[in-house]
């Protein structure tokens, strides 16, 4: 249901975030971290759309990066290569990774559990592979530059200042996006399928369709992020995409919480927070600390650190108000 | 074109080397109470299972007001009116009261992603009409209270309860109820008779599968029994409890041909 939120503090507090998240990126605020902020956006963006696919429909996807660089490499190749508008790219991106999406989904989501996760796994490497092998278009491993910058107008997005806005601005409008849809009739058609298949076809929900379209939506989410990445940086190469970035990917909504929206910006700020500034020395080290963090939040805490930590402060909140 | 709102002609479902239904033949009128009872195994589930389009059948046909509906998918059944429940309640476990219920709506409404994701005015229009449905339905079968709970805290009787409204929630035309008075104390069975009265009243034909004897003979117009995947008997509460086969099946009995 739309439930209108009776709590008035809540807008107070929303508008209080949303307050600070302007000020962020000013230099005599938290300006030096404005490159590690525009990550951590475009990672949210992935994540959330997996958290909608495995969280709140219960499909597993293993392979959620290669989506994320079937995005950056179209907007790549399309405003670079063939000096096609940045936006227009990024739009046809979106409905190219969707549309492939869409038709592998339609292959793929016959499996379940397992057989699915070594389905996703499987063609996010093939992905990756052929990124690396097409190199007459993509650059091969060395990648390629020299992509323009996003601008509206005159308007360029040439400092990491002005590209934390844009990638904010639709990162924000996705969380919303999906907030919506969680809160609708798909989404109750999503979530029940997460709760029994067997039941939702029952009720008349297509369940086969339901999973492919909320992939394709995933999918979606993860071009817009590629192609805002490549605008970004100004250059791709392979390296981001392969399925060290998708295990990671699933690390950040296993700790926002995979049934929960604005979990996806708390999990990727935390690994994003790890990767850059504390595992740095580790090297390759890395993946087995993701390993090993994926299986603590799982068997500790399942619902996610996000939520539980929720939950934990309600409960505070609680125990405090009742000795008053 | 037919006053039976679901016929089975010779039909079959066989898994792997195991004849799970042979060649059921069988008419259910619109408007009345059927029951289909029979032991542990004798093809009572996997007879819904057939109509509801869970499983397809290995031969024989399903006519549902008179349409072949054999190689119709599971969710177009339930928009077209056939709602079911399962043995076990097989509720939505992340989802409250209401919501499971809201959820049953789902053939009844249109909205999709896109009017969803923007809040377009459809879906306002649209959830409105569902959660007033929901609690109606809610309210008929008396979970009205519980709307905000969480589906699974509910006690086993209640979340039957549930699960009828959710199928109700459908507009179904027929409701096929898989065992409703399993696990339930005497006085919930009492209230289920008389829900399922009122849903009768609703326009709504029901079949039932049911072990407890008492509650079918007091319900059904109209009880077949099977065994062992074979109809072997059929008709009212009076000729069905002097049939000998049946005895001789709930005796446990074996029988000639
Ligand atoms: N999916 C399946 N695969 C293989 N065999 C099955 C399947 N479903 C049911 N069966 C078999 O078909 C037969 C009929 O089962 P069914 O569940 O229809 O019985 P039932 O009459 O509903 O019994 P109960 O009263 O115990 O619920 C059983 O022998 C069962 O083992
Ligand atoms: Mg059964």
């Amino acid at each position: 249901m739309f439930g209108f939120v009776k709590n008035k503090w809540i807008y107070f507090l929303v508008g209080a975030l949303l307050a600070v998240m302007v000020l962020i990126p000013f230099d005599w605020f938290m300006g030096k971290y404005n490159t590690l902020l525009i990550f951590i956006g475009l990672n949210t963006m992935v994540t959330v759309g997996l958290c909608l696919l495995m969280g709140y429909t219960g499909q597993v996807s293993l392979g959620q990066a290669a989506y994320y660089g079937i995005g950056a490499y179209i907007s790549a190749i399309l405003s670079k290569t063939y000096g096609v508008n940045p936006w227009l790219a990024m739009l046809i991106a979106a409905i190219v990774t969707g549309a492939f999406a869409y038709g592998i989904g339609y292959l793929i989501f016959r499996l379940k559990g397992n057989y699915l996760a070594m389905a996703t796994l499987g063609l996010g490497l093939i992905i990756w592979i052929l990124f690396r092998q097409l190199s007459e278009i993509t650059g091969g491993p060395d990648g390629m530059g020299g992509i323009p910058y996003l601008s509206i107008g005159g308007f360029g997005f040439y400092t990491t200042f002005k590209r934390y806005y844009l990638v904010w601005f639709f990162c924000l409008a996705l969380l919303l996006i999906s907030q919506n849809i969680v809160r609708s009739r798909t989404g109750r058609a999503l979530r029940a399928i997460h709760g029994s298949e067997d039941a939702a076809e029952s009720i008349g929900i297509n369940v086969a369709q339901f999973k492919v379209k909320i992939f394709a939506l995933s999918a979606v989410f993860a071009s817009i992020a590629g192609s805002l990445f490549v605008h970004h940086l100004r250059f791709v190469s392979p390296q981001p995409f392969g399925f060290l970035a998708s295990v990671k990917l699933v690390v950040m909504a296993v700790i926002g919480g995979l049934a929960s929206i604005w979990g996806a910006i708390f999990g990727a700020a935390t690994t994003n927070i790890l990767s850059d500034e504390l595992l740095l020395g580790f090297g390759e080290l890395d993946t087995i600390v993701y390993g090993l963090i994926l299986m603590l939040v799982m068997i500790f805490m399942p619902q996610g650190l996000f939520v539980k930590l929720k939950e934990i402060i309600v409960q505070w909140r609680s125990k405090t108000t009742q000795k008053v | 074109m037919s006053e039976y709102i679901l016929q089975t002609k010779g039909l079959s479902k066989i898994f792997g080397g195991l004849v799970a239904l042979d060649k059921i033949d069988m008419e259910i009128e619109k408007g009345r109470i059927s029951a289909i009872i029979g032991p542990n195994g004798a093809g009572k589930t996997t007879l819904f299972n057939l109509i509801a389009g869970v499983y397809s059948a290995t031969s024989g046909e399903i006519l549902f007001q008179g349409m072949r509906v054999n190689s119709m998918p599971a969710h177009r059944r339930a928009s077209i009116g056939v709602a079911r429940t399962f043995q076990h309640a097989l509720l939505f476990g992340n989802m409250t009261v209401l919501e499971n219920v809201m959820t049953g709506q789902h053939p009844r409404s249109q909205y999709g992603f896109l009017e969803a994701a923007f809040r377009l005015p459809k879906s306002y229009r649209e959830e409105r009409k569902i959660s007033l449905e929901a609690i109606k339905y809610l309210n008929l079968v008396g979970l009205g209270m519980d709307k905000d709970k969480e589906a699974l805290s509910l006690p086993l009787g209640r979340q039957k309860l549930l699960a009828i409204a959710r199928a109700l929630a459908t507009e179904p035309k027929l409701l096929l109820l898989d065992e409703p008075g399993a696990g339930l104390t005497t006085l919930e069975k009492r209230a289920l008779s008389d829900l399922i009265r009122r849903i009768i009243d609703m326009g709504i034909t029901v079949l039932l599968v049911e072990h407890d004897m008492p509650l079918v003979m007091g319900l059904a117009e109209k009880i077949i029994v099977l065994d062992s995947g074979q109809k072997i008997a059929e008709g009212d509460a009076n000729q069905i409890q002097k049939d000998e086969r049946v005895i001789a099946v709930y005796l446990g009995e074996e029988v000639e041909g």
